[in-house]
Formats: C-alpha cells, structure tokens, sequence
C-alpha cells in the first residue's frame, strides 16, 4: 500500500533505512522478508529491537495512531529519501522537540516536500533497478551499529511518548545514517555536507522556530518599533531568511587566512643586536612613570607581580590535555613485564599519579618512562632473582 | 651618548648569546651559612624527583629486597646536600637560624622591628 517503489528511489543509503522504516509499524511478514533481504546484517538488529520494543512499548492504543502515523510517514518519506538522507535527521530533531502534534508535523513537512515530489517522480522508476544495488553497496559499507548505541535508541524510544516502534527504528536508521555519512566523509565526499547544513538550517526555522518566535515577540514587543505583525509575517520572515541563507551558500568555516600570516612571519629575520637595543631604548622612552594608583597596578599586573582579576585558578598552568589522558596511563605501561612485582608496583604508581592533579601529562610520562629506564638498568640483577 | 649605547649592546649581546661560559656569580648573602643553605635549596630541588622516586622503590613491600638494598645504595651515592632535610629556614634578613617564623621567613627581632614601625601589614600590637 505504502508505494515502496519512490520510496526506493532516490538517495543511496536510503533504502536499508526505509527498510527499518517501514518495519515500524505493525510490521507485515512480507515487509519483513524483504528487508531480510536487502539488509543483510543490520536486519539481526532490527530484529532484536522488535522484540526488546514490543516488550517496552505496552500500549496497544499507540498501535493505531501509529498506523495513521504510517501512511503519512510513508507518503512523507516518499519524497524525503529522494532528497539527502539528512532530512530525516531534521524531521526527527524537529519531531523530538516540538511539541506539535506528529500529524501536523507531517502535513507541514508534506507541503515543503511536495515541491521536490515532482523532480523525484522522475528519478523513481529509474532508480529501482539500482536500489537493490545501492542495498547491497550499503550492506558491504555499513558496519553493524554498536549494540550500546542500539539499547541506548531503544531506551531512547521508549522514554518517547509517541510511536516508540517507529521512533527507534528512526534512530537506528539515523546512527547507520552517520556512520555512513562519516565513511564517506572520509573517502572525500564532503559535497554532501554543505548541501545538507544548509538545508538543515533552512528546515528547521519553520517547524522549531514559530514557537521561538511567538515567546519572543512577548518579550521584544517594546524594543521593535512597534512593528510586530500577526502571525501572517512569519512565513515571509522565515523566507527572507531562508533566502539569505541560500544566497550564501558557501560556509567559510575553513578559512586559509593561517598561509598568509606564516609568509608575514618568515620575512623577519633574526634580529640584529642593534635592533633589539634600539628597541630597547624606544620601550625605555615610552614608558612614562604612572601618572596614579591605577596605572601603577596596570603596570604590576603586566610584569607579573599582581594577579589578574577575577582570580582565574589556572594562571600559568598550560594544560591542553583531557582528564581521560591524566586517568588512563595503563598505555604507558607497554614495556613492562605483565606479571609479577614490578607491573603491581607500576600499576601502583599509575594509581597515583591518575589521581595527581599537580603533575602535567609530560610530567606523569616522564615519571613512568624513568621508572622503566631504572629497571631495563636492573634486568640482569632481577634476573638473578 | 656613546656609552650608554655600548651598554644596551652589551645587554643585548648577554641575552642573545646563550652564556656558555660560567663566571663567578656575586652576590652578597648575609653570611657564608647562608650561601651554603642557598646551595643546598638548589640541589636539593635538582634531585628531588629522583629522590622521591628511589624512595619509592625503597619504602616498598612489593618489590624484591635485592633490588631495595640497590635502591639504598643509589640513594646514599647521591650528593650529601641534594637531601632536603638539611635545609634550615633560616631568617631571610640575619640567616638567624633560631626564631623564625615560617610565613615571614624573619627572625623574632626582625619582624618585631618591622611590626612596631608599622611596616608589617595586618599586624598589630596584642591585647586582650
């Protein structure tokens, strides 16, 4: 009923997710066979959630709504596995946190998408024959979705008031979504991305942003000029910003302003002595005695003899590193020998020096690497023993 | 004119050229006791991580007692002044050894001075 045909068509990768999709609702034995086909690993998952999910999800009222549910998603997801597969990352942001109903969310959703339904109707029947391939592409590609990640969806869901089934069958097929989209990222495929930040940008407004709008325009009424119109303005707000968005469709987030500045620093070369006491008698002419208290503090706290204020307690303590690198040292303990006295004493001294907030990360290797140094310097003498 | 800038060259050549030669450093600590001391700080701070770290072989129930009387040997080589029990904090102003308080590092007469001249602050003649 649910016209799997467009549904297939269309993105890559999208047809295991739809697969998982079309599962969640009460799930036709022929469906199932289906997606046994076409998802080869991935369908164990699923699997698995189906039973742990119908144990969770007790209420059998949700079954029916979620059959509505369905037909929209269907009709919905027609047109939506055509375009990037990210749009449904926003649809289930934007279903998670709005709280407008789930079938108002679809019609909205409709209306956008029915514009893009036209071009894919196109591609539909073209791209059936490759879906299975694109199906069994995704199955070499994808890697089965850590079982934490696969419970934590599944807790996820079922916290979730509505559509639980449907809801963690989502998310399954979000996860696989990213591992697939950070697989491609690393083959080099970072087209994709761009389209699909601006395109998330540009969705979100409409759904998640009307209720923004509507508590703001509470607050901001006597800061605008008064010009605060009816809900009828919304729409060409969010156009017009849409539109912007669109115009600059290329996101500077990489900038190569980092070359130029190494080409400024290589032209200055070591300086000469004279420089730097020409330099020196420059520093030594400008600066005035402080005319009052508070450039004489100035003063101090540029030579470092006053703390600056407020009172940061990492003055002077350069330390990028992560606590998981201060905690976890068991790495640096490669070399030594795995039984015996000597690993029970660096296991030790480990536990120490993960609960030293003093020592640097430097420091704490050092510490080990010595500690190693002195018993290589021992070896013939604890071999004796 | 001239010479001032000879000295801001020379200045400026000290910190440029990294000093390889060692020259005799002068500077006047009150007495020889508290040159000495002085000497002793700064080796001191020199071994103390090696020192900590032998000792944490020594003081040991795990490790073998073979590899502990080394360990002792080690430490006993290392230079009689690296120890830090042979620090006194003397008094900062006299190197008074005796009566000196530790958070003004001054001898008794010294901060008394100091304190009935008004020029130690937040301190005030007791009375109660």
């Amino acid at each position: 009923m649910w016209s799997r045909v467009r549904g297939w068509g269309g993105a890559a990768g999208g047809s295991c997710r739809l697969a998982a999709r079309f599962l969640a609702g009460p799930a036709s034995g022929r469906e199932a066979a289906g997606a046994a086909r076409q998802a080869g690993r991935p369908h164990s998952k699923i699997q698995k959630l189906f039973s742990t999910s119908s144990v969770l999800s007790t209420e059998k009222d949700e079954s029916t709504p979620s059959k509505d549910s369905t037909t929209k998603v269907a009709s919905k997801s027609q047109g939506s596995t055509a375009e990037t597969p990210k749009q449904k990352l926003l649809d289930i942001i934007g279903d998670m946190k709005v709280e407008v109903s789930y079938r108002k969310k679809l019609q909205q959703l409709k209306a956008h998408e029915n514009k893009k339904q036209a071009t894919n109707k196109l591609e539909g029947p073209d791209s059936e024959g490759t879906m299975l391939q694109k199906a069994k592409e995704d199955i070499q590609r994808g890697k089965p979705l850590n079982p934490e990640l696969v419970e934590a969806a599944s807790a996820v869901a079922s916290s979730l008031p509505l559509n639980k089934k449907q809801t963690e069958s989502e998310l399954l097929a979000q996860l696989r979504r990213h591992e697939e989209t950070t697989d491609k990222q690393k083959k080099g495929g970072t087209i994709n991305i761009r389209n699909v930040i601006s395109e998330m940008s540009v969705k979100r407004q409409s759904p998640a942003e009307r209720g923004v709008r509507i508590s703001s325009r509470i607050f901001l009424e006597s800061d605008e000029d008064g010009q605060r119109i009816r809900p009828g303005r919304v729409s060409p707000q969010s156009f017009d910003s849409r539109r912007s968005l669109k115009v600059g469709k290329r996101l500077n987030i990489f900038t190569k302003a980092s070359t130029e500045t190494e080409k400024a620093l290589k032209t200055v070369s070591s300086p000469t002595i004279w420089d730097l006491e020409f330099a020196k008698e420059i520093a030594a002419i400008t600066a005035q005695p402080p005319r009052n208290g508070f450039e004489e503090m100035i003063q101090w706290t540029k030579e470092g003899i006053l703390w600056e204020f407020p009172i940061d307690n990492e003055a002077g303590m350069e330390d990028d590193a992560e606590f998981h690198e201060h905690i976890f040292l068991e790495k640096h303990l490669k070399d030594f020998p795995k039984q015996g006295p000597i690993r029970h004493f660096m296991e030790l001294v480990i536990c120490g020096l993960s609960k030293n907030p003093y020592l640097s990360i430097k420091q704490k290797i050092e510490h080990i690497e010595w500690f190693q140094k002195y018993f290589e310097e021992k070896k013939e003498l604890l071999q004796e023993i | 004119m001239a010479a001032s800038m000879l000295g801001w060259a020379l200045q400026a050549a000290r910190q440029v050229l990294p000093s390889a030669c060692t020259r005799q450093v002068r500077s006047y600590y009150v007495d020889w006791r508290m040159l000495r001391d002085v000497k002793r700080r700064k080796l001191a701070y020199e071994y103390a991580d090696q020192r900590l770290r032998i000792n944490a072989i020594r003081k040991n129930t795990i490790l073998p007692k073979e590899l502990q009387e080394v360990a002792d040997k080690e430490i006993a080589a290392l230079p009689r002044d690296s120890c830090p029990v042979r620090i006194r904090n003397r008094c900062v102003l006299t190197s008074r050894p005796r009566g000196v308080r530790r958070r003004w590092r001054l001898s008794r007469i010294v901060f008394r001075h100091f304190a009935d001249h008004a020029q130690m602050s937040g301190i005030q003649r007791a009375m109660w």
